[in-house]
């Protein structure tokens, strides 16, 4: 699904150049669940970035489903990650000014689904969430863990492929955050989801099949997990 | 989309009340200042232009000696339209018409003053006047015959349905009514309540009917036959007076010149148009504009101050799939929304105050809610200014990069977009400059001549109209009067002394040079007492006595006329003035009959009690005056029982020569302050951006213990740096424009630095309170607050 070759990234600042990610080169099949690890500064985030089409690298090359990443125009690539990704922030990036239900609406928009069908998924997801009470209700209105919830089925409305998860429990207590990645593993086992995950602790990366250990800007290691849990 | 952007636009207008309230009120006061400027564009610009046909004025050019054109005239001789019509067969109608004036109408015990004027019956081809009743083809068959107007019609009658009913004319005459026709225009310049036949006008006034090609006295409007070249007509008319009767005083040049223009470029500089209204026009279409824009650039620096909330929307909606184009759309949606509430605000605030400003500029300015091309050009300007205002938001906000927004750095809002905002705020503020000192300027102007001497005492001073039994029985006025103690002198004279109503030329005197006949001057004929009664002063001699029987012939001259003249030892000379001989009586300072910003002609006093159209008094300042003038009404009623007493302040009628400096004076402060107004607001908008934006500076300033009066300074210090580029830039535009504008006058104030510096001082308080305030804010928070996102 996503092939990424001797990818590069650094700053040059007065010549010198400063690198965040060097020679990252692998692959990461359809259904996989993979999360990146590493210390701060290692470069998780910046790769998370490129491998959603949000940064460039500036060198290397991608291949998403097939397509050279690299070489498409700016329409094409929102076109991509529009029907293949979907988001998930530590902060939630909610619009605040949305409710809950027109925050999960939002991506479907941007699809141009139509209005039917639209409701029908966003009805459809807050069934599953077991978010429908809360559906008129402000984000600031919900806790965190109600949020990041909300933040995932929005993600998922759009029915992605793939979920890149930026350190998605890194703002919720330990019992919400257990919730939360209870709920990638399902869906990712369930519904075949392939997930990409940044994180800091190890108790999180175990719900995924594999982990890759950046450390200043290379893959240190890229070892399969033994299921556990 | 639409909806949930709608929605989201409103959910936005409300969440920020204070920012909505700032941006949407300076857009609606931006925008009624600009509406109502508009209005009065449109006013002035559609002078005169409801006739179906297109009317020519005959003017005429008066050249000296060697050709030049020394001044341009409106007025012609009574004989050259009936000349013209025989001789030239271009001309489709011609029509004289004559001064409005106040004529009596009496229908019974109901008599009014109204004004009143004559014309030839051809004038009802010329102007298609819509005729409630009557025809305009017999409507002057009978030379005892009027036209009333509507309104006229309705105070004299109660109703318009008139036609045939005989009223009294002038106390004189019985006329019937021939027609009534709906109200001028306000913005026409040929306006009457009643018109009466130039026949009528013959019968009463003989002189009138007699032909002189001298008196330049009579309007004369006129149209062409379809196929005329306006250009080649007036070549075949120019000398067209010279020909008939040769001049050696005068040379005149007669030309037709379009109606529409007259009000717009009236002015005249040998023999050529040289603007007039039109440059008032152009200013305030600038200054509407200006204004606009000042509103539109406080919007667009509100908006993107508040860029920073935005940003993580921008961020989030760019990750799930928005395309730029479709925020840009979402950002233009918001401003129109904006613009469209500000638009309605606007329209309520001109609705309220569209009486007092039409109060003030003595215009009827309405807002005509009926007329479609006014509803396109609402929406036009809905479009125009939303999308003006939104668009830099727009593009500026839909440009962030997702990833940076949401690690809350705009690195954008440094740089260029600061620098932008910076420039505005300094094309804000030199605008805002500039109307300071030009209405500072305006307004030492306007004291200065309004204090400037006119050479008699206003105070006190009463004028009416000399008619009626006033003629036959003005000594027995005068007796009872001054017999009344009610006034302590009174005198007559054949003009109103506060503005100029007659000049001539053909003064012949001793030691004259060789083109001295064709010195212009003022005149006033007079009887005795005028000078005790205006108190003008005098230099030499005296005023003119009824003990002395040649004073009939007598004449005093003005102290600019003897310098003109050249003479020495005035007092005691004989003059020469068409023909009779006139002894120089005494020498008095001068008058300012006219403009009183332009140099005073000389002036003649002359002594002729027949002709004599107003009646001066001097009130006794021991009564009050309504007691006074209640006396003076009651004596005068009782010996000119049949015209309603019409008592006028000589300082009234001063103030109204005052009324277009009055109107730039009242237009300049008013919207000078506005300007100012909502670019404070803009400031004040800028300034609460950069303190959200120095959030983290801030809080760590404070953190290594940075006090609050020093971070007040370092937050308010840019922006009065860029208040100070505004001043410098605008100084000496505003000094250039106000230099051309008092060019005008010939006496005028000198443009000095104190206006500079108090403009400087006042632009750099008002700016620093309105910054200083957000700085102190900011200053004052808590520096946990501002370094715990980070």
């Amino acid at each position: 699904m996503i092939i990424l070759k001797n990818i590069e990234k650094y700053y040059a600042n007065k010549g010198v150049k400063s690198y965040i990610l060097r020679h990252v080169s692998t692959e990461i099949k359809q259904g996989e669940f993979v999360s990146i690890m590493g210390p701060s500064g290692a470069g998780k985030s910046t790769l998370l970035n490129i491998l959603g089409m949000l940064e460039e690298p500036t060198y290397g090359e991608y291949e998403f489903m097939g397509e050279d990443v690299l070489s498409l125009n700016e329409r094409k690539r929102i076109e991509l990650y529009r029907n293949h990704i979907g988001f998930v922030f530590q902060a939630y990036h909610l619009i605040d000014e949305m409710t809950v239900a027109e925050n999960i609406e939002a991506p479907l928009l941007y699809k141009k689904v139509s209005g039917a069908e639209r409701k029908s998924r966003v009805a459809d997801v807050l069934d599953r969430f077991n978010m429908v009470a809360k559906k008129d209700l402000f984000p600031n209105q919900l806790s965190g863990g109600q949020q990041q919830l909300v933040g995932i089925a929005r993600a998922l409305v759009a029915q992605p492929s793939i979920i890149l998860a930026d350190e998605p429990t890194g703002n919720l207590q330990s019992a919400q955050a257990l919730q939360i990645m209870d709920l990638f593993k399902k869906l990712n086992e369930e519904e075949g989801i392939t997930i990409i995950q940044v994180t800091h602790s190890e108790v999180n990366a175990a719900y995924g099949s594999r982990i890759l250990h950046l450390l200043d800007g290379v893959i240190k290691e890229d070892i399969a997990v033994e299921q556990s849990v | 989309m639409f909806k949930l952007n709608f929605k989201i636009a409103l959910r936005n207008l409300l969440r920020n009340k204070t920012a909505s309230l700032i941006n949407i009120s300076g857009l609606a006061i931006g925008l009624s200042a600009c509406l109502m400027l508009l209005l009065y564009v449109a006013y002035e610009w559609n002078y005169d232009r409801g006739y179906k046909n297109e009317i020519y004025h005959l003017m005429v050019n008066f050249s000296d000696k060697n050709k030049q054109v020394e001044n341009t005239g409106d007025q012609v001789p009574n004989v050259l339209a009936k000349t013209l019509k025989q001789e030239i067969p271009e001309i489709e109608h011609i029509a004289r018409i004559v001064w409005p004036s106040k004529r009596l109408l009496t229908n019974g015990e109901n008599a009014f003053k109204v004004e009143g004027r004559s014309a030839d019956a051809e004038i009802l081809k010329i102007f298609d006047y819509q005729f409630i009743s009557g025809s305009p083809d017999k409507a002057f068959d009978d030379p005892n015959s009027v036209i009333l107007t509507e309104s006229a019609a309705k105070r004299l009658f109660g109703s318009t349905d008139v036609l045939n009913k005989v009223l009294k004319y002038e106390n004189q005459v019985d006329v019937k009514v021939t027609g009534v026709i709906k109200d001028h225009a306000a913005n026409t310049t040929y306006q009457f309540d009643c018109l009466v036949p130039w026949t009528l006008y013959e019968k009463l006034d003989n002189w009138v009917g007699r032909p002189n090609w001298g008196n330049y006295a009579f309007y004369t409007l006129l149209t062409l036959k379809n196929d005329v070249n306006v250009a080649q007509f007036n070549q075949k008319i120019a000398n067209f007076i010279d020909k008939h009767e040769h001049s050696d005083v005068t040379d005149p040049t007669v030309f037709a010149y379009p109606l529409v223009n007259l009000h717009l470029y009236g002015d005249f500089e040998k023999g050529h148009s040289s603007g007039g209204k039109i440059e008032q026009v152009h200013f305030f279409v600038a200054l509407a504009l200006g204004i606009l824009i000042i509103a539109c650039i406080n919007f667009m620096n509100l908006a993107t101050a508040r860029s920073q909330k935005r940003a993580k929307e921008v961020g989030i909606k760019k990750t799930i799939g928005a395309s730029r184009k479709s925020l840009i759309w979402q950002f233009l949606l918001e401003s129109l929304l904006l613009t469209f509430v500000s638009v309605i605000l606007a329209v309520i605030l001109v609705e309220l105050a569209l009486p007092k400003f039409n109060h003030l500029m003595d215009v009827q300015l309405e807002l005509s809610y009926g007329n479609p091309i006014a509803w396109l050009a609402a929406i036009a300007l809905i479009l125009l200014t939303g999308i003006l205002a939104g668009s830099y938001p727009a593009f500026f906000l839909s440009s962030f990069n997702p990833i940076q927004t949401m690690k809350k750095s705009v690195n954008g809002t440094k740089g260029f977009s600061l620098n932008f905002r910076q420039v505005l705020v300094v094309i804000q503020f030199s605008f805002a400059v500039v109307l300071i000192v030009g209405t500072l300027i305006v307004y030492q102007q306007l004291q200065y001549i309004k204090n400037k001497p006119l050479g008699y005492n206003v105070n006190s001073l009463l004028e009416m109209p000399h008619e009626g039994n006033l003629y036959p029985k003005y000594d027995l006025l005068k007796e009872r009067l001054l017999a009344s103690g009610a006034v302590t002198s009174v005198c007559q004279a054949s003009g109103s002394i506060s503005t100029p109503n007659s000049n001539g030329s053909g003064m012949e005197w001793p030691g004259m040079a060789e083109d001295g006949k064709r010195m212009s001057f003022n005149q006033i004929y007079t009887g005795y007492d005028f000078f005790k009664t205006n108190q003008v002063q005098l230099l030499e001699g005296r005023d003119f006595d009824p003990r002395i029987a040649s004073d009939h012939t007598a004449v005093l001259l003005s102290e600019t006329a003897i310098k003109t003249m050249g003479l020495k030892d005035p007092v005691g000379q004989v003059i020469k003035l068409w023909g009779g001989d006139r002894a120089i009586i005494g020498v008095f300072k001068d008058i300012t009959w006219g403009d009183p910003a332009k140099r005073n002609l000389p002036m003649l006093i002359g002594f002729n009690p027949q002709n004599s159209d107003v009646i001066i008094m001097r009130m006794n300042t021991n009564n009050a005056t309504a007691e006074n003038m209640e006396v003076i009404s009651q004596i005068t009623k009782e010996i000119n029982p049949q015209f309603p007493v019409d008592l006028k302040f000589v300082d009234g009628l001063i103030a109204a020569k005052f009324q277009n400096e009055k109107i730039l004076g009242i237009l300049s402060n008013l919207f000078g302050g506005l300007a100012i107004f909502i670019s404070c607001l803009g400031l004040f908008g800028l300034s609460a951006f950069s303190a959200e934006q120095r959030t983290k500076e801030i809080g760590l300033r404070k953190v290594l213990g940075a006090s609050v009066s020093g971070l007040v300074k370092l937050l308010s210090l840019n922006f009065v740096k860029m208040v100070l580029v505004a001043l410098i830039i605008a100084m000496p535009i505003a000094y250039l424009l106000m230099e051309k504008w008092l060019s005008k006058f010939d006496y005028h104030v000198a443009i000095g630095w104190p206006v500079f510096i108090l403009t400087a001082v006042l632009t750099l308080m008002v700016a620093f309170l309105t910054v200083s305030w957000q700085a102190y804010r900011a200053a004052k928070t808590n520096p946990v607050e501002a370094l715990k996102y980070e």
